[in-house]
Parts: C-alpha cells; structure tokens; sequence
C-alpha cells in the first residue's frame, strides 16, 4: 500500500506555546486510522494542518502528493471533513444544506446527495431543518456533506462525540461502510479509545504535541504487552488458593478467575489442562484493550 | 473568481436573511418609515394643514432669513417664489432634508447584513467548514459582500420609487414640479448610494471578519452613521449645500475609499490568518 500522507518532522506554535513538535508519520491509502491522544494534545491542529488552513513554519508534509502550504486547494477538493461541531446550516433543511456544500465544493449532483442521505438512513428526513435534528442524525448528515465530493480521504475530529451508545455504533458502522465500499482513507481524531478499538487498522498516539508511539494493534500488542491477564470463566476449583499448574491466579466472581501468564505460548495448554478437569465457556485477554495499551505508553498517567 | 462560488454563498445568505423575519421587516419597516412615511406625511400635512403656521411672525421671520440667504440661487428663487411658508418648508424638506434619512436608510440595511457576514458563520460553527471547502477566501469575501449590496440596493430603489409616486402624487398639483426627478437625486440614487452601501458593506464584512462576536460588530459598524447625522445637521442649518457637484465629489471619495478597502481585503486574503484569528 502507497503511502497518502506522509508528515516529516512538522512543528506549530499559537503564542509562543509549541503545540506540535517534530511531529512524523506516515498513513497508507485506504487504510482507517486512529490518532488518539488527551485534549490539547493537537490533533486537530495535524488536521487543520493537513488541509492547509493553517500554515505550519517547519518541516514537510504531503497529502495525496500536494504540499498543503502550496497547494491546498488541491488538497481540499479531494478531502472530506467533519469537524467536531457538526458544522451545518441549522436554519436549512438536510437537503438545502447539501445542495450548498455541494455547489461549494464544485459537485452539485442530487444523485449523489439521495445516494448518500439513503447510505445514513436519513432520505426521510431531508426537508426538515437540521437545527430540529438529534445530534447524531446531525452527525450523519454532516457525514454525508463529508463525502459529497466522492473524497479520497477523510479527517474526522472526535466524531462520537455528544452521540448516545447506539449513536457511536451508528457512526462506526457508516465509517466502515464508506471505507470498504468506496476505499476512502480515514483518520479518525478521538480521545475515546475503546470506540475506535473495532475499526481502526493502525494508530497513533500524541502526547503532548509529540507522537510517542505508532503502529497496529498487533504491533502495540506485541511490544507492550509482557504480561496476560487471561479471565476465564469455569467450573474450576483449584486446590491451591494462588497458583494453578505453576500459573498464578486470583479469583474475580464465583465461576471467574483471572490468571497472570508470561506470554500467549501458555493460553492453549492452560486452557486445555482445565477443559481436561471441568467447563469453560469463556475466556478473554483484559490487558490487551486499546486503553490499557494506551495508559502503557503513557506511563501510568490518565486519559485527560 | 469563481462566479458559481459568489453566488451559491450570496444566495445561501440572502436566503438565511429574507427567511428570518427579525432581519428583513426591521429592513423593511425602517426604509418604509423613513424613505415613504416621512416624505408623504410631511408633503401631506404640510401643504394641507398649514403645519408651520403662516400666522407666526416669530417663525416666518427666522425662516425667511434662511431662505434668503441659500446659498443655490435656484433654490432660493424658487422657494421665495412659493405662496406659503407651509409650501416653502414641504418643497424644502423633500428637496433637501430627505437626502440624509435616504443615506441613512441604506447605511443601517447595509450594516445589518453585512456585520453578520462572517460573525455570524462564526457564532453558527459554520465558518470553519467553509474554510476548510476548497474556495478561496476572496470568493467568500466577494459573496459576502454580494449578498448584502443586494438587498439594500433593492431597497433603496424601491423605497425611492415608491416614495417618488406618493410625494409627487401629493405635492404636484401644488408645485407643479416633479419632485426628486432632478440632477441632485439621481447623482445621490445612482451614484452616491451604491458606492456609500458598497463601502459600508466591504468595511463592515471587514470588521465582521476581524472581531470575535456580532456585538462587537455591530458596535464597529454603528459608528459609520455619524457621517450621516453630521449631513442632517449641516443640511438642516444650511451651513452645508449638497449640490450635485458636492455629491459626485462625496461618491468619487468613497469610490476612492473602495478601491482602498478593496486592497485591504487582498491583503487579509489569507486562509491561515483568518481561521487563525477566528477559529478556536
């Protein structure tokens, strides 16, 4: 896979305060990306920069093989944005706003417009004024204005954000759609971990202004995860109240007991010892989520 | 200049502003007072009623000193020549006096417009989505700038118009002329009003783009009216003539100051300073 934005060693100020610092990274075309860190850590600033709306004084960026300080235009007509305020006209309906954003972009084509209101579930509200919307229904229709112009490449800032459960899964189901059914690039902004935990192919985590880590969760998993935490739930009773087979263990509930193994080698042959003596109808690794990986990195310190 | 960008995003406002009825009836109730009401009921009442009252010395004699001493000789053979001072004050105020409350009627529907121009995308989250859209901020300028020259012209010719037809209804079997028809008012129409709305316009949607909130903006813009009350007052002491040579000059200043503004818009013309000022 080609690379679609590659950022070298970029830094910003606003007021003599360093936002981003030596920032680099590389993402690969149709590839969902997460970029996740606390708030004020500049992700949105990576995004403005990106689009080129904001000038950055040192380092090399480029997106879709444009400079965006040059050539942002060029960068904008081809990308897809929703910022983290839905960013609508809410004194116009769907529709009307749609028709604006697409004349806008240069795309007016009402087929695209029905296609995409239909893609959101959303064609039966299109003539009513998007200030009477939900903030979820206002996150699908500024989604969908997102993708009016058949982009290459999507930047989403924190766009869960203010929607109820089924709202996040609402957004995360459409963003895998529009990923795998028209081969758009995302990268997603978001402070939230556990809801990109399901869709993103590759992360990156900012911490103050700097990317301290990259990579898949696979790859994360790998360097960072040195010991397992296995829940498993069983009709098991080991006789030794701390260890079972040489693995230590604490209980967790009546039917659950959670073992500290040094590497995944040993999950198979513990599991199978204890299927040789009783039931086990589930079993789950509680040390491997995106959070947990997250508070490794960074050392402890919590999610602002 | 992508002329499909201006005029989705003029239409787009020209449409937000005609369907809130807070932002057009104020338009419409201050040209309809100040442009229509005003000029009918002074010729009305004026030639009818014998407002200022012929019988008071103490009236007649300050006034026809006035007269007397205007400085445009047409002026003031015609005004001695009319029978009443009732008639001499209507020809008068219609003449003269009704050029500032036309000024003013366009600086106000202008302003209102205008300094929400971009202020207001601000207020509504919507200013950064369009920053990010791939049009240049000289086309969001211009349509901007469109979307309030238009309504206010509209306006203006219409409130004039109108106004013309019921004053001269009024007032012409009594003077015999036609009212408005003349040099002074078409420079002042056709010249002086377009070029004074466009310069209030680009200044404001200026401010607009410069301030934080609409408050502020409004505050900015307000100031442009004391010009205004300054040509009342000077119109109304005779101490200054709007002749139509003094109005052509007033346009080819802020003709002047146009093309002045217009260089400070290509200077602020950057996509980096305005969302860096704007969007936080």
């Amino acid at each position: 896979m080609t690379n679609i934005i590659e950022v070298k060693k970029v830094s910003k100020q606003f007021n003599q305060r360093e936002i981003l610092k030596d920032v680099s990274f590389t993402i690969k075309k149709g590839s969902i990306n997460g970029l996740l860190g606390p708030n004020g850590a500049g992700k949105t600033t990576i995004i403005r920069l990106l689009n080129g709306v904001i000038e950055a004084p040192t380092g090399m960026m480029n997106v879709m093989g444009f400079n965006p300080k040059l050539q942002g235009d060029e960068i904008r007509k081809r990308v897809g944005i929703v910022t983290e305020s839905a960013s609508l006209y809410h004194d116009m309906s769907a529709w009307d706003n749609l028709i604006f954003f697409s004349k806008i972009y240069g795309y007016s084509n009402t087929e695209r417009i029905t296609h995409l209101l239909e893609q959101f579930d959303m064609l039966g509200f299109k003539d009513q004024m998007v200030g009477s919307f939900s903030t979820g229904m206002k996150k699908r229709i500024a989604l969908a204005k997102a993708l009016l112009h058949n982009p290459d490449l999507l930047f989403l800032d924190e766009p869960t954000n203010g929607l109820d459960p089924e709202g996040i899964n609402e957004v995360i189901h459409y963003l895998r759609k529009v990923n795998q059914e028209e081969g758009v690039t995302i990268l997603i902004c978001s402070h939230v971990l556990h809801q990109l935990e399901t869709i993103c192919d590759s992360y990156l985590f900012l911490v103050d202004g700097r990317i301290v880590e990259n990579g898949t969760l696979a790859e994360l998993e790998d360097k960072y995860l040195k010991k397992i935490n296995l829940l498993v739930e069983t009709g098991l009773k080991p006789l030794n109240s701390q260890t079972y087979k040489g693995h230590p263990y604490k209980r967790r509930g009546a039917n659950q007991l959670e073992f500290l193994l040094s590497t995944k080698e040993e999950i198979t042959p513990l599991l199978s010892n204890i299927l040789n003596e009783t039931w086990i109808h589930t079993c789950e690794i509680t040390n491997r989520s995106l959070e947990a990986i997250y508070f490794t990195i960074r050392g402890g310190r919590g999610v602002e | 200049m992508n002329k499909q960008t201006i005029l989705t995003i003029a239409r787009k406002d020209m449409k937000a502003a005609f369907s809130s009825k807070k932002v057009w009836v104020p338009m419409i109730i201050i040209a309809l007072i100040l442009c229509i009401v005003v000029p009918s009921g002074i010729a009305y009442f004026g030639i009818h009623f014998d407002l200022v009252g012929t019988s008071s010395k103490d009236i007649e004699k300050p006034l026809n000193s006035f007269i007397e001493n205007f400085p445009n000789e047409d002026m003031r053979n015609t005004l001695i020549a009319l029978p009443t001072l009732g008639y001499k004050f209507v020809y008068f105020f219609l003449s003269f006096m009704m050029i500032p409350f036309f000024l003013m009627v366009a600086i106000i529907n202008s302003m209102v417009t205008s300094s929400n121009s971009f202020v207001g995308e601000k207020e509504r989250n919507t200013l950064e989505t369009l920053l990010f859209a791939p049009i240049s901020i000289k086309n969001l300028f211009l349509g901007k700038v469109l979307a309030s020259l238009i309504p206010t012209l509209a306006i203006s010719f219409a409130a004039f118009i109108i106004s013309s037809i019921i004053v001269n209804v009024i007032t012409y079997p009594h003077f015999k002329v036609i009212l408005y028809f003349n040099s002074i008012w078409m420079i002042l129409m056709f010249w002086v009003i377009p070029i004074l709305v466009l310069f209030n316009i680009i200044l404001n949607v200026l401010i607009s783009a410069k301030v934080k909130t609409f408050q502020e903006a409004q505050q900015f813009g307000g100031i442009l009216v004391l010009p205004i009350v300054g040509i009342i007052i000077s119109q109304a002491s005779g101490m200054f003539f709007l002749s139509p040579l003094t109005l052509f000059l007033i346009g080819a200043v802020l003709l002047i100051g146009n093309l002045f503004l217009l260089k400070l818009v290509t200077k602020f013309n950057n996509r980096n300073t305005l969302f860096q000022s704007q969007i936080h």
